[in-house]
């Protein structure tokens, strides 16, 4: 009843659709969090304009689902004149996701660094960048690493909807060999494998970059 | 392993309360048992099925399907579709028919099984005017829109040249909104759709480029089902003969049937 | 040819809005209910039932809902179960919305001393007892506020029904926009409904938040 082995002649197209999410992932991962970090330093440290402006697109965002934020770049946007092809679409579709997001979590982790911290820090002689980097954002991040890169798989499980606006990645190598060899139930239950196996890598990779980046902590 | 998914799969389901029954052999006896005849339409297929203002399917589909429904003298469940998944809803046995502009290929002979046509449809490339294509070797480095699945696809896979960039989407929706957004500038579709897009958005009006192939429509059903399969045979002939297929042919293709049509 | 007026847009916009409220709330029923019922379990300190609990966290944290969809919707029915979109809907939603309360919940009874639960027991409580009394009105006030939140989290899931064919917001909204060619318009809409049903929520659980930690 079961034909794993009618799976066999696509995994190319498999193996090309998940090479695009794995792509996408990462690419999305560090632009994410680049957003989300700048919007957060906005929010902790701008003036009241600027913090309003971060809080309504951080609202917006987690208040929409992410299929229709994607729709609406993809097909709203030209109408204003703005085209994009399906994967800048989905790019900045899933990094503004994702800023929206790691902005509030790592607000969090800015909001646990005390005042009197930056107070020792300028005492202690050092300079503004030196401050930020070593007292404010090294202990903020290793706060909110768990949260915030629990969030980055989620956007890359989000991300198999990119598939509706006909980018190759690994859901729509799945939804492509269906209706090709109408094995619905294999080529799913072996893709949703394919995710599982990928979040788990991810939060290895996460877990291991985590212990390199705060490794100061056991050296004291 | 397949017992263990199995055994998982039904566990899912009585913890969600949903009763599980199996499908029985004959889908002609249990549309006659049931009194319902459950047919698939298409929703974003003008002019075969798409939907008015009270969001219910209308067109050559819909009225193919309550003919059917009548002749049977059965009541009729419309359950609309994409053209990704009217396959699988077939196979899995979520409807008895599907009348959804449904196209005949080997691949999908493999899979279900076809009545005689009921309604006739050309597929072709269209695209703007400004898209200089008038073969298909012309589309080699273009972007084409396809909806997965549909024997446009299959065709442009088999004949159009390596370096054309086909760009597949889940349904018809999806692709008639990504060439009307101007994501795309040419797409692969029938002929009916194309001129209902025209008169629809005539600023975005497709031309026709060059016709991929002569493909008519056919209902489909589940495999084996000889019973079924023999009466819908019977009930498209009658309207043939009938004159019946015509008038829905007068109605929404504003033409009649070709000459020689279904025989 | 079909007018669409702005009315007829926003009239089958809202009415398609009922169902996704509908689903919202079968799923968030149905998955706190399942939730529940692995929280008890992952108590009993059982420890193969707490490895199977956890794997049922993986499989559905670790997984797109969009595949368990698909997989629910048509792989079910592949192995001979029938089952509707709204049924697949439901389902999936429900292992979705289980899989991450169940975390959540488990977040909230670890942060209450462990201390209590063992003094309860000492002073002659059986387990139900001392779930009764000791952990649930403690956990309640503390799961709320994130509870609340991830609410938010299965309004937007269901958006996603659209896929397999259940018709909600998102699904009409695509299904207007191919009739009505404003894919602009409809989907500034599409969102702005959405905003209205999930923000209000988002709104509550930051509040509850913010009293529950005065007043801690």
């Amino acid at each position: 009843m079961l034909y794993f082995s009618d799976l066999l002649q696509y995994s190319d197209v498999f193996f090309s659709g998940l090479m695009t999410t794995v792509l996408l992932t990462v690419l999305t991962t560090f632009l994410g969090i680049a957003l989300g970090t700048s919007c957060a330093a906005i929010r902790q440290y701008g003036n009241k304009a600027s913090q309003s402006v971060v809080a309504v697109y951080v609202e917006i965002i987690r208040n929409t689902p992410f299929i229709v934020q994607l729709f609406f770049i993809f097909f709203g946007l030209p109408s204003l004149g703005m085209k994009l092809s399906p994967w800048e679409a989905s790019m900045i579709a899933l990094t503004i996701n994702l800023g929206a997001y790691s902005t509030e979590i790592i607000r969090a982790g800015l909001g646990s660094i005390s005042k009197g911290q930056m107070e020792a820090a300028k005492v202690l002689g050092l300079s503004f960048c030196q401050t930020l980097t070593r007292v404010i954002f090294t202990p903020a991040f290793e706060k909110i690493y768990p949260a915030l890169t629990s969030q980055c798989i989620i956007v890359m499980l989000g991300s198999a909807v990119i598939s509706q606006i006909s980018v190759e990645d690994l859901t729509y190598a799945a939804n492509l060999v269906q209706s090709r060899n109408f094995r619905a139930f294999e080529s799913y239950f072996v893709t949703a494998l394919l995710y599982l196996g990928l979040s788990i890598l991810l939060r290895f990779a996460f877990n291991t970059v985590g212990k390199r980046l705060f490794a100061y902590r056991s050296t004291q | 392993m397949k017992r263990f998914i199995k055994l998982v799969s039904k566990a899912m389901i009585i913890i969600a309360g949903f009763s599980v029954f199996n499908a029985t052999a004959d889908v002609l006896q249990d549309i006659q048992g049931r009194k319902l005849i459950r047919i698939a339409v298409p929703q974003d297929f003008p002019p075969f099925g798409s939907i008015g203002t009270d969001l219910k399917p209308q067109g050559i589909d819909v009225d193919m399907a309550n003919y059917i429904a009548d002749e049977m003298g059965v009541k009729i469940e419309i359950v609309p579709v994409t053209s990704a998944n009217r396959i699988p809803y077939l196979q899995t046995k979520k409807v008895d028919l599907v009348i959804s502009s449904l196209g005949k290929n080997p691949e999908r002979e493999k899979a279900i099984d076809f009545s005689t046509p009921y309604a006739p449809f050309f597929l072709g490339v269209f695209g703007s005017k400004d898209v200089e294509v008038t073969k298909i070797e012309d589309l080699a480095g273009k972007i084409v829109g396809v909806t997965r699945g549909s024997v446009e696809d299959l065709e442009l896979e088999k004949h159009a040249p390596k370096s054309v960039n086909v760009r597949r989407f889940e349904d018809n929706n999806t692709t008639l909104t990504a060439y009307l957004s101007g994501q795309v500038n040419l797409i692969a579709t029938g002929n009916l759709v194309a001129t209902e897009i025209a008169k629809r958005q005539p600023q975005r009006a497709p031309e026709s480029k060059f016709m991929l192939k002569d493909s008519p429509c056919y209902i489909g059903m589940a495999e084996g089902e000889v019973a079924l399969q023999a009466k819908v045979n019977e009930l498209i002939n009658k309207a043939l003969a009938s004159g019946k297929l015509n008038n829905i042919s007068m109605e929404w293709l504003k033409a009649p049937l070709p000459k020689g049509f279904g025989v | 040819m079909i007018e669409f007026t702005n009315y007829d847009i926003l009239r089958n916009l809202l009415f398609a809005t009922q169902w996704t409220i509908v689903l919202s709330f079968a799923a968030f029923i149905g998955g706190s209910s399942v939730a529940l019922a692995l929280t008890a379990l992952r108590l009993t300190r059982n420890a193969t039932v707490q490895k199977v609990v956890r794997i049922y966290v993986e499989l559905f944290q670790g997984t797109p809902l969009l595949m368990q969809m698909f997989l629910c919707f048509f792989g079910l029915s592949m192995l001979g179960y029938e089952i509707s979109a709204w049924g697949a809907a439901i389902l999936s939603l429900t292992l979705f919305t289980s899989a991450f309360l169940v975390e959540i919940w488990r977040g909230c009874i670890d942060t209450l001393p462990k201390g209590q639960r063992e003094a309860s027991r000492c002073l002659g409580l059986s387990f139900l007892q001392t779930l009764r009394y000791i952990i649930l009105p403690q956990a309640i006030r503390v799961a709320t506020p994130p509870t609340v939140g991830f609410s938010v989290q299965v309004i937007k899931g269901t958006a996603l029904a659209s896929v397999i064919g259940f018709v909600e917001l998102t699904k009409v909204g695509t299904m207007l926009n191919n009739a009505t060619f404003e894919p602009f318009k409809v989907f500034t809409l599409v969102a702005l409904i959405y905003f209205l049903l999930c923000y209000p929520l988002s709104w509550y659980s930051k509040t509850l938040e913010k009293k529950f930690n005065v007043s801690r």
